[in-house]
């Protein structure tokens, strides 16, 4: 597992996941240090990978925690609190994007309402993740994402359609003369 | 398809340079081989992306007045989404997310959905000064 890390603004990596676990038993890396490896969506910060919490006694001998759940909430003290249940339940490093920026480019495009849509779905699922609402930022998103492609799609089509016929009609006034 | 995502990136990126030169050369809508925009052309009103090519392609040709001129919002709000969603597609080819980025968060967001649909409804009114927001 190759793990990167941040910290002081620049990149450090790749780790495996037992360098990494060094590091931050030695405090090189602290729990606010933002880490990723492949297949995390996006960083986190170290003290919320549940992979990285193992106490330094597990890391030297893994076979020794078979339990691993209720061993570690048990154990580890400094494990972040168990929110109370989220309607949605967010996988490790899940982000929900806003599409924002991409709304915006189809808009200014494509010169289609349902680009406008896509921007005001985007502005949404920032409200909605601010204010903690995952499930309906989720949906805001995948609406955001639709609209945008809705608009990217059309506006293609559009001027292929465009396109085609003028230079279709371009050749046939040729052909006379 | 490890290098799926970086053929289909560059691809688009080569489509966008050809389209750009073809501007850069032939000038916008000269030849009626663009579309123009669909939407002033069947309801007669600007959109917010209307001026957006005329701008581009006086910008190409070092006009900035002119530019800001066509599209006031779209060529300062365009460059900006447009360097955004690139970085956004570079982490998207190479699967792996940039530890730093510009999270707008919600006030930005709406503050700009009100500037695009404002633009929109404000370079329709046909008086002075909402006038100059529409394309010349």
């Amino acid at each position: 597992m190759n793990w990167f890390y941040a910290k002081n603004g620049s990149q450090q990596g790749p780790l495996s996941t037992d360098e990494i676990k060094n590091r931050i038993a030695m405090g090189e890396i602290g729990p606010s240090d933002l880490a990723w490896r492949e297949g995390m969506s996006d960083w986190m910060p170290v003290g919320q990978i549940s992979e990285l919490k193992a106490a330094p006694a597990a890391s030297a001998s893994p076979e020794a925690t078979p339990s691993f759940p209720t061993a570690s909430s048990a154990a580890s003290p400094y494990q972040a609190p168990s929110a109370a249940p989220s309607p949605v339940q967010m996988a490790p490093g899940q982000v929900i994007p806003s599409y924002l920026w991409q709304s915006i480019v189809v808009t200014l495009f494509c010169c289609l309402p349902a680009g406008i849509a896509s921007i005001v779905y985007a502005a949404k699922v920032e409200g909605l993740k601010a204010s903690g609402n995952f499930a309906a930022a989720k949906e805001a998103s995948d609406n955001a994402k639709k609209w945008a492609i809705i608009s990217l799609v059309l506006g293609l089509v559009i001027n292929l359609i465009v396109f085609a016929v003028s230079f279709t009609g371009a050749l046939q006034g040729v052909q006379p003369q | 398809m490890r290098h799926g995502r970086w053929a289909l990136l560059v691809a688009v990126i080569l489509l966008c340079g050809v389209a750009a030169f073809w501007l850069y050369q032939r000038g916008p809508a000269l030849d009626g081989m663009t579309a123009g925009c669909v939407f002033q052309k069947t309801t007669g009103l600007h959109c917010p992306g209307c001026g957006m090519t005329r701008a581009t392609y006086a910008l190409m040709h070092g006009d900035v007045g002119a530019a800001f001129r066509f599209n006031p919002v779209g060529l300062v709000l365009f460059p900006v989404a447009l360097a955004l969603t690139g970085l956004e597609a570079v982490a998207w080819a190479r699967r792996k997310p940039w530890p730093v980025r510009l999270v707008p968060g919600p006030r930005i967001a709406w503050a700009l959905v009100f500037l695009v649909v404002g633009f929109w409804i404000l370079r329709n009114l046909p008086w002075w000064p909402f006038t100059l927001l529409a394309p010349p």
